[in-house]
């Protein structure tokens, strides 16, 4: 075996046993090497090649340097610097390179070789940890050999509750591998410290949710639409109401990463619908420095604020997806994000009419925040396919099935007033109209989701802070890829 | 020493990278601290001291003595000491794994919400920073002179007279040794 690993004027091949291309040029290179200063780099086995001196390159440090793509690859060395490569066994270039004129006689002209080792799936990033040029920002923290890094976490205050994934330089690299966008990029600042985030803290944060790196244009969407001012996350994190954010995703893309739109779409199982939701959590905890009990002052606080996210089932061509209906064109991938809590469920399984049925959904929906209070929150109703097919038979589309139940949930004033019914809670006797709606006209967010059977659909109330019509809404956003 | 893993840091930055560790406490009225001896040899004479000086200083005290130096605290302490005292004095630190164990100690009754400090000899500082570090708090720290175990009890004393002030001012923010309540 050789140590040197320098070329002043001669040539380098990169080989490696498991590659036959590699194995039948082996007398190649013994003849090259009696020839001109030669050095073979091998990457799996040092005694391959075994009649000469190879350079043991299992780190695949050197094929990292030399940005090898594939063995057998042949470099030209003049004055120690590369003048000529050519990669698998193509007997001409082989001949031109070395100018050996008859190098190879008995060997096919041409045969493709092999990929190289460093190429290999989640080699090449993390010889891009150990060997390459990082210029990550954040600052680097290093723990004891004996340390346990979930601990370490959690220790730091990095965490939820639950485990995180440590962000390693490895797993940085392959997170921003699935955005385009630079890491150096600010996407804002993030409440409620209003720290200004990079593209690289986005990914740091997305590794430790256990996000794949092709979630990334999604949890970047996210956070944009919750750094808007319009959605108001400083106040949604900071309230004493149980709100978060609820991420919700339309187009293509769900398919593309593998949300769930379907059977038990809001619980756990999920992997995208899971890390995207506690990305965006981890980022304003970690970033945004929005902790509970510091500025985070929920009274109760909700499961979905450790992450509630999930896909709209756009696969019945009657339905308006959610992100058509608030704007943008159909096919777009986008996240709409909204300021609710938890589920209540919704459960009608006698109703065979839409009349009845936007009566008895009238009936649950009274119920957000409080049967006597209106135009105080917004709310989600996650429609599922069962109780949508009851209004599909008869013609009503999303836009009919919105108009019928704002109509159905105007409130008389004499009974929602404080006071009224013997409960103090209620609409402010200020208000002068005899019928009061119980919720914005553009207030209620129609989604459609879940498994195929069951009528039980869900109510998501919003926050408190929809009573400010104009000042606090949900934000839709397309997703850039 | 074995080099771990490296992260990086997924917050604003804009705080130290050690978690902030408990407040002291506002004053030592009504509160108890625990006296934790971390079993080294020595350590109790340093101890016995302490808690005389709190005494007479009207700092109430509970005594606990770890069964060895070299491995953390049993939880079932760390709990007691939580759940009776609202800080600690940790000591007497003169080796190396007694520093990494009893800075653990120190972090995991931080957690608690007890606010605490380490004594150590100075022979020990980098191996505290270096500790404190990878745990990722900003435990706090006073130290006696090194070496301590071919030390006199009455020289073992006498650096506890001098470190008295220090130690509690870690723990208790109006103590500056002076503001403390004296009892004659």
């Amino acid at each position: 075996m050789t140590t040197t690993d320098a070329v002043r004027d001669g040539v380098m091949i990169f080989a490696k046993r498991e590659c036959e291309t590699c194995q039948m040029v082996e007398p190649v290179l013994t003849r090259l090497a009696s020839s001109m200063e030669t050095i073979v780099l091998t990457q799996d086995d040092p005694t391959f090649p075994a009649n000469l001196a190879a350079f043991d390159d299992t780190s695949l440090e050197k094929s990292f340097k030399h940005d090898i793509e594939a063995v057998p690859t042949l470099l030209r060395f003049k004055d120690g610097k590369e003048v000529a490569r050519t990669q698998g066994w193509d007997r001409a270039q082989w001949r031109k390179i070395t100018g050996i004129s008859d190098l190879g006689v008995d060997l096919p002209e041409m045969r493709p070789g092999c990929g190289s080792k460093s190429r290999e799936p989640g080699v090449y990033e993390t010889l891009m940890a150990q060997f390459g040029k990082l210029d990550f920002k954040s600052r680097p923290i290093q723990l004891g050999g004996w340390d346990d890094e979930i601990e370490a976490c959690f220790d730091r205050g990095w965490s939820d509750g639950l485990p995180v994934v440590p962000p390693t330089d490895v797993r940085i690299i392959r997170m921003l591998d699935g955005t385009t966008r630079k890491p150096s990029e600010i996407i804002g600042d993030v409440p409620p410290n209003l720290s200004p985030i990079t593209v690289e803290k986005v990914a740091v944060n997305a590794v430790m949710a256990g996000c794949r790196p092709e979630y990334m244009p999604v949890v970047i969407a996210a956070l944009e639409a919750a750094l808007d001012p319009l959605f108001t996350m400083h106040g949604l994190l900071c309230t004493t109401c149980f709100s978060g954010p609820i991420v919700v995703v339309n187009g293509p893309i769900v398919k593309e990463i593998g949300m769930n739109s379907g059977i038990n779409c809001l619980g756990q199982g999920n992997r995208a619908n899971a890390t995207i939701g506690r990305a965006l959590q981890l980022i304003i905890r970690n970033v945004g420095g929005g902790r509970p009990g510091e500025l985070d002052r929920a009274v109760l606080g909700g499961p979905g604020k450790y992450t509630f996210c999930f896909a709209e089932d756009e696969s019945d061509p009657t339905w308006t997806p959610l992100s058509v209906a608030r704007g943008l064109p159909k096919g777009k991938n986008a996240v709409t994000l909204f300021q609710g809590d938890g589920i209540q469920g919704f459960l009608d399984q006698r109703s065979r009419t839409p009349e009845q049925l936007t009566k008895s959904l009238a009936m649950s929906l009274l119920a957000v925040g409080h049967p006597k209070l209106c135009e105080f929150t917004n709310a989600m109703l996650v429609l599922v396919p069962e109780h949508y097919a009851i209004f599909r038979d008869a013609g009503w589309d999303r836009d009919r099935i919105t108009a019928e139940l704002h109509k159905a949930m105007v409130r008389p004033r004499e009974i929602v007033i404080q006071g009224a019914q013997g409960v103090g809670e209620g609409v402010d006797p200020k208000r002068q109209d005899a019928m009061i709606n119980k919720f914005w006209p553009e207030g209620l967010l129609i989604v459609h989701a879940g498994g195929q059977a069951g009528l039980f659909s869900a109510i998501c109330a919003g926050w408190t802070g929809g009573r400010f019509r104009n000042e606090s809404m949900p934000v839709t956003r397309e997703i850039a890829l | 020493m074995k080099s771990g893993i490296l992260l990086r840091d997924p917050t604003a930055e804009t705080a130290s990278e050690l978690r902030c560790r408990r407040q002291p406490l506002d004053s030592f009225e009504g509160k108890t601290v625990a006296l934790m001896d971390i079993g080294k040899m020595r350590g109790d004479e340093f101890i016995d001291r302490l808690e005389v000086l709190c005494h007479q200083r009207g700092i109430a005290t509970l005594r606990y003595k770890k069964p060895t130096n070299t491995r953390v605290a049993p939880r079932e302490m760390i709990k007691e000491i939580s759940e009776k005292c609202q800080a600690v004095i940790i000591a007497l630190s003169d080796c190396g794994s007694c520093t990494s164990c009893s800075t653990h100690d120190l972090n995991d009754l931080d957690k608690k919400g007890v606010a605490g400090v380490s004594v150590l000899t100075t022979e020990f500082l980098q191996a505290f920073e270096s500790q404190r570090a990878t745990i990722g708090l900003d435990a706090a720290s006073v130290y006696v002179p090194h070496p301590l175990q071919n030390k006199t009890t009455e020289e073992l004393h006498a650096w506890a007279d001098e470190a008295i002030d220090e130690i509690l001012a870690a723990i208790c923010i109006e103590s500056d040794g002076a503001s403390v309540k004296k009892v004659a």
